[in-house]
This record gives structure tokens, C-alpha cells and sequence, in this order.
């Protein structure tokens, strides 16, 4: 995936290229000062390097004792997270991951409880059909049946009282239900042993990675029902989710863009993703640079600053938004910015719909909105040639802003759309309880 | 358009006055053949024509450089010519320009490379001047050293040639009737009326030197005050009479350099109902004393006194602990802001800026020279700032008399956030506005009404390397790759585009198909997020607005 020519300079590419030669203690290390220098940034790497450095920590464990993986990770998870508070998709990551390992393990003790109680082996086929159905890895509204069903036979804290209600039955409807988590693959009636474990997890981790690299794709297959012709849509930063979203829309549709800049932090590569010869150099755009921009496809895109946002928007029809990442609340963080705009648009009536993979929704609550919010580069924002300022005044550049919910009308994920509210659902869909705080 | 031609008359005639053309020059004989030649071929000999360097100049800003072939020409065609045929080659110029600029609508902005791609600095604007000065050379070398401008700078001259050509195509769909005409780029072609303050005026009101609306309305009176000083009747007319047309001739320039304010174009109306209100038995020199006076007086009460006055009144608002968020540099906010601090009082700003024109850094500067506390973000940071603010003070470039503010923009965008912060607690939004840029046109939205800057101003203008003084890569492999391309012709020209991309991905926007950059100056806040106008006739809400306008106007 990266490109060689950027093995050179310390960030994702390079970081995955030692992954493979290094010990796991070196890259562990090496990830933690990448995300502390901030040489990883935006949240796909992040998200793309903690979970291969999961899978490869994983892999090396030498026990395969579910208590001590989740132990492992857990620590590990707990210096990522560290390193890098505000990057919430390092936390996601591991906790996805932490659940993996929690099923896959009550999945085993249940295997060995049902294998010689039951010893059923087409029932597995029902659950795995659901599965094959969505998409990889994300456990849908459908498997979530079998899920809590699962859940309520081997621990007593309930999810929800659905679960409660098919408790009693749970044991002859779906003595195993193994398939939920990596429905590829599995042998239905495999051996318990605990070397499965592992292979499991490592199985799991790996639908994460492939997740992380199809998930603009995905929410693009959603872009031609939500945009219609001739409309007039205003973006903002280069995200390459909202990116992928109008060029699929513009393979069928035509409409004009308007593109607000982000002045300070993120207009360099606005700007070439705007005019579409980006310059290579930029870690984020190499993995994008093979995309065509929209103006290649015949669509209008109007390039103007931030501060011409209120004026334009009585024209805009719709806002279509990048994240940072989203909150269980349905609140984003977004590059700073993105609040006025969606401010401007809920002032003029205009829709905002925002685009973001499941992976960015954190379930994080904010109570503190400020512990979310970024501060940058003041340079950015006062060049050098205004240095004799720099004593005088406070120079600020935020780079996140915090998107209250009500803000935003639509978020389109790689699962579909969804109101703001149901966001809880699909985060309790994600992540087990007890690793929301580990 | 003609008056460029019409201006270099007085020039060459007065020195050769109605000779018939003495030597037929070479260079010569084809364009007098062209004034009878109706569209295409009047396009090529067009540019040796220019008798004098003026005319070169001006056509220069309308059309593409001539071919090379034609280019010597231009040093040779200095002779001078009976006014009559002046009079008659303008008038074949303007026909041709008016069916090139048609075929240039129908090539549209695809045919780049239609018929009238000149030689040299099409794709490759900096990086190849050498050939630029060949094949443009005619016209260039009529052009005097005009400072380079900020934002458009190193494209230059080339840079107003593709753009006049393109221009059809980048401008933005929805705001198609504000591109007026460019703005204008020198002071040649300028009506030979034009007084030289004026002159000096327009490129400082272009170039953003003059800046604000009380400022661009004080620079145009204290120009037009030396126009009447130096103002004299001609035979057969009376003053009140000639001095308006004559006055409209320095505005009708000023508003070629940069479209009138508001405040401009009320002050200019005082000015005009003054002069036509002087009675013609008046002896000119009491006329002009008493125009002067008039001058100075409206200078004193709508600007400068009303400054004072409304400085005085809103520095009453700013209490002790008040976080104060303004946005850009308005220099009456500056004022009141000062005098609160004078006044003793203890408080933050937090002043917000924007691209491309950076007016607040000027506004942090003088106040963190006067010691206050100064917070400094641009646009992005809004609702950061806003979050701990207590009142929003606002400067206006006019007040709409449905009580509207026209403002720099980006200011709605500060109002809005001030009203809906999440808290639920409303910051009040003070505007400051002398009644001079109260105006009784109404505003609905930010797109009628409009003024639309030259785009190339939010091309990141030099890459932050030169600061520093550090070679960089780029720059300097450059002059290699310079050199080659220049003896070896165009092959070298990929990489040179490269190496200029590289510096920011919007270089070459005009030459990106539908890609458009859009600048405007104002936005429009609604009515409801003003909660005060303060104003030198004392505080109002913006309702008020269109009758503070009608009294102030009947007075």
C-alpha cells in the first residue's frame, strides 16, 4: 500500500514496513512516538496502524490464554491511548479488539459446553448467513439477535432487555453461535482448543484491517441516494471519505461543489485535492494521490475561504461533511471550522450530512468538550514574517471544533444512514461494556 | 475602452501636429489596412500599432501578447499621426477587440490554444521569462515597473492576459452579474481629466493601500478636494455645471480601480448636490473655497468627529473582565476599543481574521502596541473564540436600510456564532457605523449585491522557504531546468510546470477545467443577530436604520 519512497520519512508507510523486521516492543515504542510527534495523524492511519500493530502483537504472544491476551492488549492499548488521547480511533481499535478476544473466548468455553451437551453442527449455519449477508466484521442489527442471546447464556450483565427476554430459550435455539465475529473461514466443528484462540483473534483483526481499507468505498455505494442532480453541495477540508463520496455520486450525476478551503491547517491539501495535482509529499494524500479528482469527471468545484461560508450557504442544498471522529452522543469532532459551517447551514435549513466509518465512532461521551479540542501550529496562522506579533498576542489555531448533535441531520457510515440518535445503538453494536473504560 | 487611443492623442499630435502621415513605416501599413478589414486580421496588426507606449499599455491589460513576428515592430511604430487617423484606427481597435472578445466567448475556456494563444507565457507563466520578454516584448516594454501586486505577483503581466481571456469561464455561475470588468491593473488609458491624486488614489484603493470604507471615503474626498483646488472653469461653461462632469470623470476611474463604497458614493452625492447648489454668480475662487470648506467640513462631522463620538459611546459598553471578539480590522472598532483601554478599563479582544486580506493583523498590532490583551485566530477558530466571549463588536462597510449589515466577509459567520452559541447565552453584537454608510438599498442575501475580488489573491502567494532564506530544493534546480528551456525549446516545459505546481497546487487553476476560485469582499448578516448600531446619532437598533438614512439625507 504505501509507496516506497516513503519508507524515508517516519509515518504509516514506514511504520508498517518495520512492523514485519522489528521485535514487537520496538514497533510498540515506535507507533507511541509516532502518534506523540503526531507523524501519524489522520484517524484511517491511525486506526490502520494500531490494529496492525495489534495483530502483530497478538501473533508474538506466547500464551494463548484468552485472560492474558486481553491483559496484553489491554496494556498496550492503554500506551496508545496515551500517547494519543484526542486520536479516539487508536481507543476504538482496541477495544474492537478486546472484544474480539472476549467472544472468541466465552465463544470457546460455550464450544466445549455445547460439543458435549449438543453437538450440533448445522446450527452455526444460521448466524454465519446473517453475517455473510452484512458487511465483514461489523456485527449488524440481525447478528446482534444471536449476539445477545450468546452473551446472556455465558455472563449474567445483560445488554439490553431483548436478550433478557430470550434468555430462557437461548440454549436450544442457538446452542453455538460462533460465527458472529469472523464468519469467514471457521471450521464449524472445530476442536476447543485454546490455540484456536488466537487464530481467531489474529482472523479478526485482520477483517479490521480490510474494513479500514474498504470503508470509503462503502459509504460511497450509499452516495448516489443521497445526492441528486444539479445540486449544490458544500464540503470542507480534504477528506478523502467525502471525496471518494462525490466522485462516486459524479459517475452518475451532475452537480457543482463548493469547497470550503480550511485556511490554516489543512488548505495545502485542499487545494490539491481540489485542482488535482497533488504533490506527493504528504503522507495522507500518496494513499489517494491514484484518485481522480472531481474536476477530471466534469463536475464544477468552487474553491472559497472559510469566511465566505454564510454568504454561499443560502445556495448550498446540502452539507457533506468529514469527521475526526464521532461521539456515542452523536456530537462530532471535526477539523476545526466545521461548526460554523454546520451552524450556518441549520441557519439557512440546509442539510448536513456527515460521512464517517463506523471505526470513527467512539464511545466516548463528552463532558468536556474542551479535553477533545486540539490546539496547533500557531505559525500557521501568524507567519514568520509577523514573528515581532508572537510576544505581543495569543495566537490560536485550534484544529478541532466539537459538532453538537443537533447540528448535524444525517451520518452515512459503512453500515447506512443514520439519525444522530441511534448512533448508541450502533456503538453498543461495537464495543463490549466492559471495555468501553479499560 | 476607447479612450485609451483618445488620450495618447494630445501626446504625439502635439508634436507632429496634422502631418499625413510622413513615412509610411513598414509596421505601419498593416494596421492602416486593417481599419478597413473587419474581425481577425485587424486582431494580429493590433498590437504594433500603438502609437505610443500609453495605448500599448492599456491594450496589453485586454488581449494576449502579439506573435513574435510582430514584436520589433512596436519600438519602430513611435510616429506620429494626424488625429484624425487616430480617431479612426481606435475605432477599428474597438471593433476588433469587440469580435475577439466574442470569439473568445464562443472558444470558451476549452480552446486554450485556439488562434490567439500567443507565443510565449501561456502554460508556463514564471519559470520562462525569457521568452516571455521575446514574445510579449512589444507590449511589456511600454509597461512602467509597477510594484508587484500582492497575491497576483509573480504571474504578472501574463497572468491579466489569460485571465481577461478565461474569464468566461471561471467565473462563479451564481455570481455572473458582479463580474463586472476587471479591475483595472495600471493607470494607462486613464481619461486624461483624471487628476494625478485621483490617479495615485485608484491603484492604492486596488491594491488594498486604502482599505475600509471611512478610509476609502476620507482618501476619495481629500483627492476630489485638490481636484476642485486645482479645478479651473473652462470658457462657456459655469462651474456647477463643468465641475460634475468633470468630477465623473475622476470617479467613473476610481471606480474602475475598485467598485465604490458605499460611504464613497454617499459622500460623493453631498459633494455633487454641494457643487450644483453653488450659485453660478459665485467668482469661481469663492466657489471653489467655499466646495473646499464644504469638503473639510464633511469630513470633520460624518467621519471624524462621528468616530470620536461613536468611539466614545461604545467604549461606555466594554465593562471591566470583558472578553471582546471582533472580526478583521475595522478601524472604528480599533478606535473604540482604544479608548476603552484609555478610559482604564480592563478587558480582552479576541480578534478574528481571515484570508486572503489579513486586516486583523493590523488591528492586533495596534492594539498589543497599546498594551492590551490580545487574542489572535482566523475564521477556523470561531467558535473557540466566541466561547468565552461577552460582546461582539463589529465594524460595517454599510448598513442597509432593512438593517442588514454589509460587512467584510465572514462577519455573519461571527454574529451567527455570537447568537447560537451553545450555552444558549446570547453575546450582544454591537455594530459600530457612522450614518454615512448607512445606504436605503436593501439586501436580502450576500449574492446580489457584491463585490467580486480578483481570485488570484487566495493563490497562496510565496512559499514560506523564501522567508527563511534557505535554499530550497525546488529553486534551485530550477535555473538549470531554466536555461535548457530556453535554448531547447518547449520540451522542458512538464517539468517546469511541475516544479511551479509544487509550490501551491492552484498556480495553474485558470488552466484547470472547472475549477473556480471565488473571492468576494462582503456578506450580509441578518438584521436579527444586530443588537445595536451604534452610531454617531446615538445608539439604535438596525430597524432604525432606513429612518436615521432618510433624516440624515433630508437634512
Amino acid at each position: 500500500m504505501p509507496s516506497t519512497s516513503l519508507a524515508l520519512t517516519p509515518g504509516l508507510g514506514s511504520f508498517l514496513k518495520s512492523l514485519k523486521t522489528h521485535p514487537v516492543d520496538t514497533s510498540i515504542e515506535n507507533l507511541i512516538s509516532l502518534l506523540k510527534r503526531r507523524q501519524i495523524r489522520h484517524s484511517r492511519s491511525c486506526a490502520t496502524a494500531t490494529a496492525y500493530l495489534l495483530r502483530h502483537v497478538v501473533s508474538v504472544c506466547k500464551t494463548s490464554d484468552p485472560a492474558k491476551l486481553i491483559e496484553r492488549v489491554q496494556s498496550v492499548g492503554r500506551r496508545l491511548m496515551a500517547a494519543q488521547p484526542r486520536e479516539m480511533v487508536v481507543g476504538n481499535v482496541v477495544r474492537r479488539v478486546l472484544g474480539l478476544i472476549r467472544d472468541e473466548a466465552e465463544d470457546d468455553r460455550e464450544a466445549e459446553f455445547t460439543l458435549s451437551e449438543a453437538g450440533s453442527e448445522s446450527q452455526p449455519q444460521t448466524p454465519r448467513a446473517f453475517d455473510d449477508a452484512s458487511l465483514p466484521l461489523d456485527r449488524d442489527a440481525l447478528s446482534l439477535r444471536a449476539e445477545g442471546a450468546e452473551r446472556s447464556s455465558s455472563r449474567p450483565t445483560l445488554q439490553s432487555m431483548f436478550s433478557l427476554l430470550s434468555h430462557p430459550d437461548a440454549d436450544h435455539s442457538l446452542p453455538s453461535t460462533p460465527g458472529t465475529q469472523s464468519p469467514n473461514g471457521r471450521i464449524p466443528g472445530h476442536g476447543p482448543s485454546s490455540k484456536d484462540v488466537k487464530a481467531e483473534v489474529l482472523e479478526g483483526i485482520g477483517e479490521i484491517i480490510d474494513e479500514l481499507g474498504q470503508v470509503d468505498d462503502q459509504i460511497a455505494s450509499y452516495a448516489l441516494e443521497h445526492i441528486h442532480s444539479n445540486e449544490i453541495i458544500l464540503t470542507h477540508t480534504s477528506s478523502t471519505t467525502v471525496q471518494k463520496f462525490l466522485v462516486k455520486a459524479a459517475s452518475k450525476r451532475k452537480f457543482t461543489v463548493i469547497h470550503a478551503e480550511s485556511f490554516p491547517n489543512n488548505h495545502e491539501a485542499t487545494h490539491a485535492t481540489v485542482s488535482g495535482n497533488s504533490s506527493g509529499d504528504d503522507e495522507h494524500l500518496s494513499f489517494e494521490s491514484f484518485q481522480k479528482p472531481l474536476i477530471a469527471l466534469g463536475i464544477t468545484v468552487i474553491l472559497i475561504p472559510d469566511s465566505a461560508v454564510f454568504a454561499l450557504m443560502s445556495r448550498v442544498n446540502k452539507v457533506i461533511l468529514g469527521t475526526h471522529s464521532v461521539l456515542a452522543n452523536g456530537g462530532l469532532v471535526a477539523a476545526a471550522g466545521t461548526r460554523v459551517i454546520a451552524r450556518a447551514a441549520k441557519v439557512h435549513q440546509t442539510p448536513v450530512v456527515v460521512v464517517s466509518g463506523v471505526y470513527k465512532l467512539s464511545p466516548v461521551y463528552p463532558f468536556d468538550f474542551d479535553s477533545l479540542i486540539e490546539y496547533g501550529d500557531a505559525s500557521k496562522v501568524l507567519p514568520y514574517e509577523d514573528g515581532d506579533l508572537v510576544d505581543q498576542i495569543d495566537v490560536q489555531n485550534p484544529i478541532y471544533d466539537y459538532v453538537p448533535a443537533e447540528l448535524v441531520d444525517l451520518y452515512i457510515t459503512n453500515l447506512g444512514g443514520h439519525a444522530p440518535s441511534y448512533l448508541y445503538r450502533i456503538v453498543s453494536d461495537h464495543y463490549r461494556k466492559e471495555d468501553i473504560s479499560f | 475602452m476607447a479612450d485609451p487611443v483618445d488620450l495618447a492623442l494630445p501626446s504625439s499630435s502635439a508634436t507632429a501636429p496634422a502631418q499625413p502621415l510622413p513615412k509610411p513605416a513598414t509596421e505601419n501599413t498593416p494596421s492602416q489596412q486593417t481599419q478597413n478589414l473587419p474581425i481577425r486580421d485587424s486582431k494580429t496588426a493590433k498590437t504594433p500599432a500603438p502609437s505610443d507606449k500609453q495605448s500599448g499599455k492599456a491594450k496589453d491589460v485586454s488581449k494576449p501578447a502579439p506573435a513574435s513576428a510582430d514584436a520589433p515592430g512596436a519600438t519602430g511604430a513611435d510616429k506620429p499621426l494626424t488625429p484624425a487617423e487616430l480617431k479612426k484606427k481606435a475605432k477599428a481597435e474597438k471593433a476588433a477587440r469587440r469580435a475577439k472578445e466574442k470569439l473568445d466567448r464562443e472558444q470558451g475556456g476549452a480552446g486554450t490554444a485556439g488562434g490567439l494563444a500567443p507565443g510565449g507565457g501561456q502554460s508556463r507563466p514564471p519559470t520562462a521569462p525569457k521568452k516571455d520578454a521575446a514574445g510579449g516584448g512589444a507590449s511589456q516594454k511600454g509597461q512602467k515597473a509597477v510594484p508587484p501586486r500582492r497575491g497576483s505577483g509573480p504571474t504578472g503581466q501574463t497572468g491579466a492576459v489569460e485571465h481577461k481571456k478565461k474569464k468566461e469561464d471561471k467565473s462563479v455561475a451564481v455570481f455572473g452579474h458582479l463580474y463586472g470588468q476587471q479591475r483595472r491593473t495600471t493607470i494607462a488609458g486613464a481619461g486624461k481629466e483624471v487628476h494625478p491624486a485621483v490617479l495615485a488614489l485608484g491603484l492604492q484603493l486596488r491594491d488594498y493601500v486604502v482599505c475600509g470604507s471611512s478610509a476609502r471615503c476620507v482618501a476619495t474626498l481629500l483627492a476630489f478636494k485638490r481636484v476642485v483646488e486645482s479645478y479651473t472653469t473652462p470658457m462657456g461653461t459655469s462651474l456647477a455645471r463643468h465641475l460634475t462632469t468633470h468630477l465623473s470623470h475622476q470617479i467613473t476611474y476610481l471606480s474602475t480601480c475598485r467598485p465604490l463604497s458605499i460611504s464613497q458614493g454617499n459622500a460623493i452625492r453631498a459633494l455633487k448636490l454641494s457643487i450644483a447648489s453653488v450659485d453660478p454668480s459665485t467668482p469661481e475662487s469663492a466657489a471653489k473655497a467655499t466646495l473646499c470648506d464644504f469638503i473639510d467640513n464633511f469630513i470633520r462631522e460624518k467621519i471624524t468627529v462621528a468616530d470620536q463620538v461613536i468611539a466614545g459611546s461604545a467604549a461606555q459598553k466594554v465593562q471591566d473582565g470583558d472578553v471582546i471578539v471582533t472580526f478583521a480590522g475595522s478601524s472604528i472598532v480599533k478606535q473604540t476599543l482604544l479608548t476603552a483601554h484609555k478610559q482604564g478599563k480592563r478587558f480582552r479582544v479576541s480578534i478574528i481574521d481571515s484570508r486572503p486580506l489579513f486586516e486583523g493583523k493590523k488591528l492586533a498590532r495596534a492594539l498589543a502596541n497599546a498594551g492590551l490583551d490580545v487574542q489572535y485566530s482566523l475564521v477556523h477558530g470561531i467558535s473557540h473564540a466566541i466561547k468565552d466571549a461577552t460582546k461582539v463588536f463589529l465594524g460595517a462597510h454599510a448598513m442597509t436600510s432593512n438593517g442588514r449589515l454589509y460587512s467584510r466577509v465572514g462577519t455573519a459567520l461571527v454574529a451567527m456564532s455570537a447568537k447560537e452559541r451553545a450555552g444558549g447565552v446570547e453575546v450582544p453584537v454591537i455594530v459600530c457605523c457612522e450614518t454615512v454608510k448607512f445606504t436605503d438599498r436593501v439586501a436580502l442575501d450576500s449574492i446580489v449585491v457584491n463585490e467580486i475580488a480578483d481570485a488570484d489573491e487566495l493563490v497562496s502567494a510565496a512559499p514560506p522557504q523564501q522567508v527563511t532564506g534557505l535554499t530550497d530544493p525546488v529553486t534551485t534546480t530550477k535555473p538549470a531546468d531554466n536555461k535548457k528551456g530556453t535554448s531547447s525549446a518547449p520540451t522542458t516545459d512538464p517539468s517546469d510546470s511541475s516544479l511551479t505546481a509544487s509550490s501551491s497546487p492552484l498556480t495553474n487553476w485558470k488552466d484547470t477545467p472547472n475549477l473556480q476560485l471565488l473571492n468576494i469582499m462582503y456578506d450580509v448578516t441578518p438584521a436579527e443577530y444586530v443588537d445595536m448600531v451604534v452610531t454617531e446619532m446615538g445608539s439604535l437598533p438596525p430597524s432604525a436604520v432606513s429612518i436615521v438614512h432618510r433624516m440624515s439625507t433630508n437634512m
